[in-house]
């Protein structure tokens, strides 16, 4: 079936002076040789290409999100309302949230980076069941085609949560089609996620133990689980929705004896596990990215495995922690506050052990690198602020204020996308057969961690100090905050622009990648960048755990 | 692999367990209706997946991914009635009293 | 129909039966919230939802069971003729089909008859008319999937025997489960307090 594989040898050593390529050349090797026409791509079963689809798509939408973001943050540059009405204020961080939440974060790293990476680590020719894979990013760019259908019709303007009554009876906008998108985007999610699940208990290579999984796999695996029994719940619950909106069910309305905090009830059930969702797979980046370049096996690998298990069904039993001050019952907010200081445990396992991987070990600050540090303290400093929040009697004062904003975003950015970011920047030689350049992706990186910062720690203080989200215009003591976070903002932009072009530009004029740049140990460095078609010239067999990096004397 | 006859068998037992909820229903017990009638689907949904889906014989993976829906399922009826059960509704000074 | 993912037949079974599985689970939670406000609308809204449940068909709603129950017992002689290598397997699934399509009529003509109660409801008995609506017509989306699955599959008859069956064996595994559904919407909807009428 694959045709004879040009560029570097299989097996090559990495010490192989690699060649440089001046002028541009479109003959890509590998599965990118497999053909150049866009309907090769859009009817391919290549798991590899349809993680490339998935990482142009949701690319797109990161920019969406981000020019949403923008807005905002230009917006709150001054205390008066003067860029934006509220009502377009509104609109924004909702599509803000909607997109960055289900058309990015979501899929971000199992879609994209799940989808090229598990049938390699685990020495698979292709994902179990290759015509869902595909027919799941059709599904994707459907559902993003209803909201941006919404989008052009004037946006909606009920925040990413669509709470009851307000989006069912009060709302004016286009409710019921950002629920058709992100009702049709759920299923994507589901059959990225059961691909996954059954790839990895069925097509692991001989030798292959669960012990011998890098955690990568084990972090996918379990986001799988979750995206399979969380993202049903949110599917039906935003249906009840379209359908109280229409024709006035009564689930969630009072009058006919429904209760609106039913909503809350089931739409946190799935959107406090898509947090892990979200989590999950960068902590599996982390994990692969810190013991490379530590030159160090990972610290404790079986409670790593543990901790994903852990946080991921400890994520099921704390969504009421969204609802201390909606007035459920404050019996259940103590049961609710006490399981949310459980999910601690685990994250502080995982926080020791990359830290306790570092210990002693020869560390080379690459870009992926200073990304995986980054995801580390910003995950840490996103986590410990959670504490807070899971505290019954301190939300009350800080819900919905900027506290809440800063915390996600350390959790969702500065944890998901900084991972995301080295991810990318981590497997770009066997995802594209080229290097990237080093040093401008060591300056983004950095760019991108004081970006963040700037913009979001600022938003810890304004939200100490009592300044609510969601509204476009603030008292004007709090302006010296914001306007910290705004340029903040301007320097992140920056910093997600320049990848964008130079990972772009390598493409065509980067080096190209020898099989093993990083001298790494995972199955996936055992074949050529990028790989063939059906993954590996012949089937790998394992007889060791993963990490096994030489040791450092 | 069942034998045919055992799916006769099963066939014959859940229509014996529809002829015995539908007759409940017309018996006065209360409460106790609802709990006999979730009893017997609890049962009817048994049959089914041990024989016609061959759960029985099956392995241990099949069996928790058939048992893990309805577990989280549980963990969400639980939580969200662990609000239900203790929640302290107090009417706002305008409305009237329930 | 590219399975090079796949060292042996073996495997691609075990991989579709355990992708079925994990859907089903999916399913499971799809379901879910419907249960909730149910649960919910039954406990806080007694008398509204007894008193819906007497307007129900009962009659067509047990006979419909029995219809279903009977489907799920030919899928299954589908699925046992199928691994056996015999063809019977085509009877019985063209069967199977058209026990679905039965119910689905039967329910069809209980819509049409509940439409004019329906208009004259109001408060919670409308409440209860809504979910019975939204989770039997959901019910009914799924059993129609299945109806036509089946009837793929018996239309496409001649590619399945003993060395490959697990496209049936899956279809099956979908079908109880569409079944197992219904067992438990019957006395949720049916039989609240059928006594007191």
């Amino acid at each position: 079936m694959s045709t004879p594989i040009e560029g570097p040898t299989p097996f090559a050593p990495q010490t192989s002076p690699p060649v440089p390529i001046r002028a541009p050349s479109p003959n890509w090797s590998g599965y990118l040789g497999e053909g150049y026409t866009l309907r090769s791509w859009l009817t391919t079963h290549d798991h590899k290409r349809i993680a490339v689809l998935y990482m142009v798509a949701i690319t797109v939408f990161f920019f969406v999100g981000g020019a949403a973001a923008t807005m905002m943050r230009l917006e709150l540059a001054t205390p008066a309302g003067d860029l934006v009405s509220a009502e377009t204020y509104n609109k924004l961080f909702t599509i803000h949230g909607v997109v960055m939440v289900w058309f990015f974060l979501i899929p971000s790293i199992p879609s994209v980076l799940g989808n090229f990476l598990v049938p390699l680590m685990i020495g698979a020719k292709d994902m179990a069941f290759p015509r869902l894979n595909l027919a799941s990013w059709y599904i994707y760019v459907l559902g993003g085609l209803f909201t941006a259908w919404a989008l052009i019709e004037g946006g909606v303007d009920t925040g990413w949560t669509f709470y009851t009554p307000y989006s069912t009876k009060f709302s004016d906008t286009n409710v019921v089609l950002v629920i058709l998108g992100v009702f049709i985007v759920g299923f994507s999610s589901i059959l990225t996620g059961l691909n996954i699940i059954v790839t990895t208990h069925k097509l692991r290579a001989p030798g292959l133990t669960w012990f011998r999984l890098p955690l990568f796999i084990w972090a996918n695996y379990a986001t799988s689980i979750i995206l399979l029994l969380a993202t049903p719940v949110l599917a039906m619950t935003l249906t009840l929705v379209a359908l109280e909106r229409m024709f006035g069910i009564g689930v969630f309305d009072p009058a006919l004896g429904g209760d609106p905090l039913l909503f809350q009830h089931l739409f946190w059930f799935y959107s406090h596990p898509a947090v892990y969702i979200m989590i999950l797979p960068a902590m599996g980046v982390a994990s692969e990215i810190i013991p490379c370049f530590a030159r160090r096996t990972v610290f404790g690998y079986r409670f790593m495995c543990y901790a994903i298990l852990g946080i991921a069904s400890i994520g099921f039993l704390v969504w009421g922690h969204h609802m201390f001050v909606s007035g459920q019952s404050m019996y259940a907010g103590i049961v609710f506050s006490m399981l949310s200081f459980l999910v601690a445990i685990p994250s502080a396992i995982k926080v020791f052990n990359w830290t306790a991987t570092l210990y002693k070990g020869s560390i080379l600050f690459t870009a992926p690198m200073l990304y995986a540090l980054g995801f580390v303290g910003l995950f840490t400093i996103g986590g410990m602020t959670g504490l807070f929040l899971a505290s019954l009697a301190l939300d009350v004062t800080l819900t919905d204020t900027y506290f809440v904003i800063a915390h996600f975003h350390y959790i969702m950015v500065g944890g998901s996308v900084m991972a995301y970011l080295g991810a990318i920047h981590f497997w770009w030689p066997k995802i594209s057969g080229r290097m990237y350049p080093e040093m401008l992706a060591r300056i983004a990186a950095l760019t991108i961690f004081f970006g963040f910062n700037m913009t979001f720690f600022p938003q810890y203080l304004l939200g100490w100090l009592g300044m609510p989200r969601r509204y476009h215009e603030y008292p004007p003591e709090f302006q010296l905050l914001n306007v910290f976070s705004s340029t903040g903002a301007a320097v992140l932009a920056v910093g997600y622009l320049l990848p964008l072009f130079y990972l772009g530009w390598s493409l065509f004029y980067g080096r190209r990648a020898p099989a093993n740049p990083w001298g790494a140990t995972g199955l996936e460095w055992q074949t050529d960048s990028p790989p063939p078609k059906h993954n590996f010239e012949a089937e790998p067999v394992v007889t060791r755990g993963p990490y096994e990096y030489d040791p450092v004397r | 692999m069942e034998k045919p006859f055992t799916y006769f068998l099963t066939w014959l037992g859940l229509l014996a367990f529809l002829a015995l909820t539908c007759a409940s229903a017309y018996v006065p017990l209360g409460p106790w209706n609802t709990a006999i009638n979730m009893a017997i689907s609890c049962a009817k949904g048994l049959l089914v997946a041990l024989f016609f889906m061959h759960l029985k014989k099956s392995g241990a993976l099949l069996r928790i991914a058939a048992l893990t829906g309805l577990a989280f399922l549980g963990i969400l009826f639980v939580l969200s009635y662990a609000d239900y059960a203790t929640r302290d509704i107090s009417p706002a000074a305008w409305a009237a009293r329930p | 129909m590219s399975t090079i993912q796949f060292d042996n037949p073996l495997e691609r079974r075990a991989a579709a039966s355990l992708g079925m599985w994990a859907f089903l689970a999916t399913e499971v939670m799809f379901f879910g919230p419907l249960f909730m406000g149910y649960v919910h609308g039954r406990i806080a809204q007694h008398a509204a939802f007894a008193e819906g449940s007497h307007h129900m068909h009962i009659v067509l709603g047990t006979l419909n069971t029995a219809i279903l129950l009977t489907s799920s017992f030919t899928m299954a002689l589908a699925v046992h003729a199928s691994q056996q290598g015999r063809s019977s397997f085509r009877t019985w699934l063209g069967l199977t089909a058209l026990l679905g399509l039965a119910f689905l009529g039967i329910k069809g003509s209980e819509y049409w008859m509940e439409a004019g109660e329906v208009s004259k409801a109001s408060g919670p008995v409308l409440k209860f008319y809504f979910l019975y609506f939204a989770m039997t017509g959901l019910h009914a989306v799924h059993l129609s999937i299945g109806v036509v699955l089946v009837g793929w599959l018996w239309r496409g008859a001649k590619l399945y025997g003993r060395d490959y069956y697990s496209p049936i064996e899956v279809a099956g595994l979908y079908w109880h489960f569409v079944d197992i559904v219904w067992v438990f919407l019957y006395p949720m909807f049916y039989l609240i307090e059928r006594y007191a009428k």
